[in-house]
């Protein structure tokens, strides 16, 4: 039996945060942060002369993005508890310092998994992400189990 | 820079592991680096009073260590979708394993997909994921 919601909730934008812009020292210290050793995200000089042409964010940068409003008002409930599920990244264009990255917020997905132990709802809550010119530069699909 | 050519990459070739002591400060400056700094990813007592067994790694700490290893794999590689799955909570003060392979190459693309995860001593693979990276060529 298919999971029964009000789909009109999907696709809804529910958080439009715009963020202040990007700091050198932020993307070297969340870097730092990871242990990343590629001079692409740590070093300055050596990443002038790559295929960037200049410091760039670590890949996963943008999920460290907090949106407004982590979750939407009337957040479904289908379980008791919730997880982390996991998170899917898709990534157009590096983050680069002076960025001023906007976030747009909707619930993209609902679903049920059937595992062993029972029944498992997925919510997946999409970020996209674009920086001051209207450039495309990542969506974020963070997975939130619930059982 | 570490650089692998698409010409060089072979499917099955493994990514070099890293291997690592999680600690617990290791967690709370990037939970603090994040902005995540909530009493599950900084310290014990608060966690247990959300009903976990102690502090854990936020899910995106894992996802950035396997975005790490590929880093330094080939720094040149550029990662264009990668995605986890958190299997099971991440208890620091633990050894940590990195590790992956290449699963399929497109010459079109000039792509590669690689299988990538994070394992404890036991094998136990608490964060399991893909990514797809675009390889430098010798011809362009």
């Amino acid at each position: 039996m298919a999971l029964e919601f009000d789909r009109s909730i999907l696709g809804q934008v529910f958080d439009e945060t715009d963020f202040p812009p990007v700091e050198k020292a932020d993307l070297l210290q969340f870097a730092d942060a990871l242990g990343e050793t590629n001079p692409l995200y740590t070093d300055e000089a050596v990443a002038a002369n790559g295929p960037y042409s200049g410091l760039v964010a670590a890949p996963t940068y943008v999920t460290r993005l907090r949106p407004k409003k982590m979750t939407p008002e009337h957040m479904p409930r289908f379980g008791k508890v919730g997880f982390d599920g996991g998170r899917d990244v898709e990534i157009f264009a590096p983050v680069r310092p002076g960025d001023r990255l906007k976030m747009v917020s909707t619930i993209h997905d609902i679903y049920e998994k059937t595992g062993r132990s029972g029944s498992m709802y997925f919510i997946v809550l999409r970020n996209e992400i674009t920086n001051q010119d209207g450039q495309k530069i990542a969506i974020v699909d963070h997975r939130i189990m619930q059982r | 820079m570490k650089t692998l050519y698409f010409e060089e990459v072979e499917e099955g070739d493994e990514l070099p592991p890293i291997d690592l002591l999680l600690t617990k400060d290791f967690v709370r400056t990037y939970a603090k680096t994040a902005g995540m700094d909530f009493p599950r990813f900084t310290d014990d007592e608060g966690a247990r009073q959300e009903g976990l067994p102690g502090m854990i790694a936020p899910g995106v700490l894992s996802m950035g260590l396997l975005a790490r290893l590929i880093g330094e794999w080939n720094q040149a590689a550029q990662i264009t979708r990668i995605g986890t799955t958190f299997r099971s909570p991440v208890l620091p003060d633990c050894h940590i394993h990195l590790l992956g392979f290449v699963t399929q190459k497109d010459a079109e693309q000039h792509t590669a997909e690689c299988d990538i995860w994070m394992e404890n001593d036991e094998g136990e693979r608490w964060v399991i994921g893909t990514a797809t990276v675009v390889l430098p060529t010798r011809n362009s």
